[in-house]
């Protein structure tokens, strides 16, 4: 990481009532990266990414992409800004086609219908779903549905893109499919922040890896030495197992 | 992403592809009105039909494709109805002309109402609507000035195309079935157009709208506008067909608000021609109910309608056209 990072986070917390679902997390990912983040159920992993994206407003803390204080804009501002997401329920535009769903994407910064129609084609062509464009995206299945999201996203051509468990459900090809698309779109210059919970995805994902649990960084590093890292460990299964 | 070839190129549909339907829809009604060119009982019908397919129409944009409920759209309509009416009385400005401030109110109207009203989902949203109607109604029985108070006002018979007055019922219809064909073509283009897809995307999952960069409030602000301008143009063309008006006529939630909610559901919600199919097999029904019924079981014309509604909302989700076209693509999607 040289100069200013892609993505600044300081001192973030989100309190919901008495429970602080984040608590003073910081966080620097530089252009280029992939960083996954883990932690147990409740962790505050999705919290935590709902105040990069801007759905929830941060209690306290900043946060910069490219250079520019983000922390009281709408995600619609930060979404034009490059910030692409998935979500971990599944959220597609069910009376939509599946091209429609990732034209949607497309919109973001191309106007004309047709335009926006090849870059979903496009998308959609790169998370292996090009055959499906006509069909209504409720009769995907839920593995087709998360890379439904990934596409969408695509489509926005953003800077970074936010992955939210977009594993779960999906079967060892699809899962080595995502891997794929990830790595071919990392090489392009894409960044990646990800939420995962299957640690083999973890190590195969990125170099650097963040632990949250109870809504504050535990650890955070090289992939391979937090996930050794006894702390870690018991987070995860429990102290008397460690 | 980065590949160049494309295994084949979208197919999606485009504003041109609409308009050969859209031809053979309106020459269909024209038909009819040659049909029945003799019979002024039906075209009076006819146009009155014709004219609640355009309201049905300009609704469905936000009420449909936006998905925001509304249940105030008689204010939009007596808006539309009171600019054209005070001003053809006041100055014999022509309709044609007060068209477009009527147009210019309701939807700068609209968007000034729905800027807070928008902040709440789903059913807060159309009862908080419903409430705008009652507020409205009780304000044009107050400033009688320019609604002639509970008892309404009048504009004088003065024949000619500038005035939309005509002696000839056939006028009439053909009037209303420009109507009917301007809404339509509107609705034509926006169904392909980005702002029909944001609004369809805020309708399905306004999060993930958000999310997508779509800036949600200012396109929920410019659907109701858009849908608010077009109800007002035919609240234009209501006060010179009836040339008489009154507030309870005009925000009459059984007559107005709501029923144009109600036919669009049956007809098929947010579809092209949802609304326009729902009006055709509900106002002749509905007409030729009240003349059987209205003497004998008042309110039962309602009461047909409104186990019309219950059925449809239990058997035909999407309405008839929503139904057709889910039966067309599970034929695709099995052949494919």
């Amino acid at each position: 990481m040289s100069g200013e990072p892609l993505l600044d986070v300081t001192g973030v917390s989100k309190r919901f009532g008495g429970l602080k679902a984040v608590d003073g997390v910081s966080l620097k990912v530089g252009a280029g990266e992939i960083v996954s983040i883990i932690g147990p159920n409740g962790a505050g992993k999705t919290t935590f990414f709902n105040l990069l994206t801007g759905q929830l407003r941060p209690t306290e803390g900043q946060i910069r992409f490219k250079g520019q204080d983000i922390t009281r804009l709408r995600p619609h501002h930060r979404a034009r800004l490059g910030f692409g997401r998935t979500f971990q329920i599944s959220q597609t535009m069910t009376s939509l086609s599946v091209l429609e769903n990732a034209m949607i994407g497309g919109f973001l910064k191309l106007r004309g219908n047709h335009a926006a129609a090849v870059r979903a084609m496009a998308a959609l062509d790169s998370v292996g779903l090009e055959a499906k464009a006509d069909r209504k995206s409720s009769e995907l299945t839920l593995g087709e549905r998360r890379r439904l999201e990934v596409a969408r996203a695509i489509a926005m051509e953003p800077d970074i893109i936010l992955l939210d468990e977009v594993m779960a459900g999906l079967n060892e090809t699809e899962i080595t499919e995502i891997l794929d698309l990830v790595h071919r779109l990392n090489e392009a210059g894409k960044t990646f922040l990800v939420i995962e919970h299957n640690l083999k995805v973890v190590r195969a994902f990125s170099r650097r890896v963040v632990v949250l649990d109870r809504g504050a960084m535990l650890a955070e590093g090289n992939a391979e030495e937090v996930l050794s890292n006894r702390a870690v460990i018991e987070a995860y299964l429990g102290a008397s197992t460690a | 992403m980065t590949k160049t070839e494309l295994s084949r190129t979208p197919r999606i549909g485009s504003f041109a592809g609409e308009l050969p339907v859209l031809g053979a829809v309106l020459a269909a009604l024209g038909l009819v009105l040659l049909f029945y060119s003799d019979d002024s009982f039906t075209l009076n019908t006819l146009a009155g039909t014709f004219l609640f397919a355009g309201l049905a129409t300009s609704w469905n944009i936000i009420g449909g494709f936006g998905g925001q409920f509304s249940l105030g759209h008689s204010v939009f309509f007596a808006i539309g109805a009171y600019m054209t009416g005070n001003l053809f009385l006041k100055y014999e400005l022509s309709p044609w002309i007060s068209l477009l401030p009527a147009m210019a109110l309701a939807a700068a109207v609209a968007m000034l109402i729905s800027w807070p009203v928008f902040r709440l989902r789903g059913p807060f949203f159309s009862i908080a609507t419903l409430a705008l109607t009652e507020v409205a109604m009780a304000l044009a029985v107050y400033f009688s000035t320019w609604t002639g108070g509970a008892q309404g006002f009048s504009v004088p018979f003065k024949r000619g195309l500038e005035n939309m007055i005509f002696a000839e019922r056939m006028n009439n219809a053909l009037l209303m079935l420009g109507y009917v064909a301007v809404t339509l073509l509107i609705v034509c283009w926006l169904r392909h157009s980005r702002l029909g897809y944001s609004l369809q995307a805020i309708r399905d999952n306004e999060d993930t709208a958000e999310a997508a960069g779509i800036a949600v409030l200012r396109t929920k602000l410019i659907g109701m506008g858009l849908s608010a301008a077009l109800m007002a143009a035919g609240g234009s063309l209501y006060m010179m067909y009836v040339r008489v008006v009154d507030p309870y006529a005009l925000f009459s939630l059984f007559d107005v608000g709501v029923k144009v909610a109600m036919i669009t559901l049956i007809g098929g919600i947010g579809t092209i021609y949802g609304p326009l199919l729902g009006t055709l097999l509900l106002i002749p029904l509905e007409n030729l109910l009240r003349a059987e019924l209205g003497a004998s079981v008042p309110g039962g014309n309602l009461l047909v309608l409104g186990v019309l509604l219950v059925l449809t909302a239990l058997y035909l989700r999407r309405g008839i056209i929503g139904s057709l076209i889910g039966l067309a693509d599970r034929m695709k999607a099995a052949r494919a």
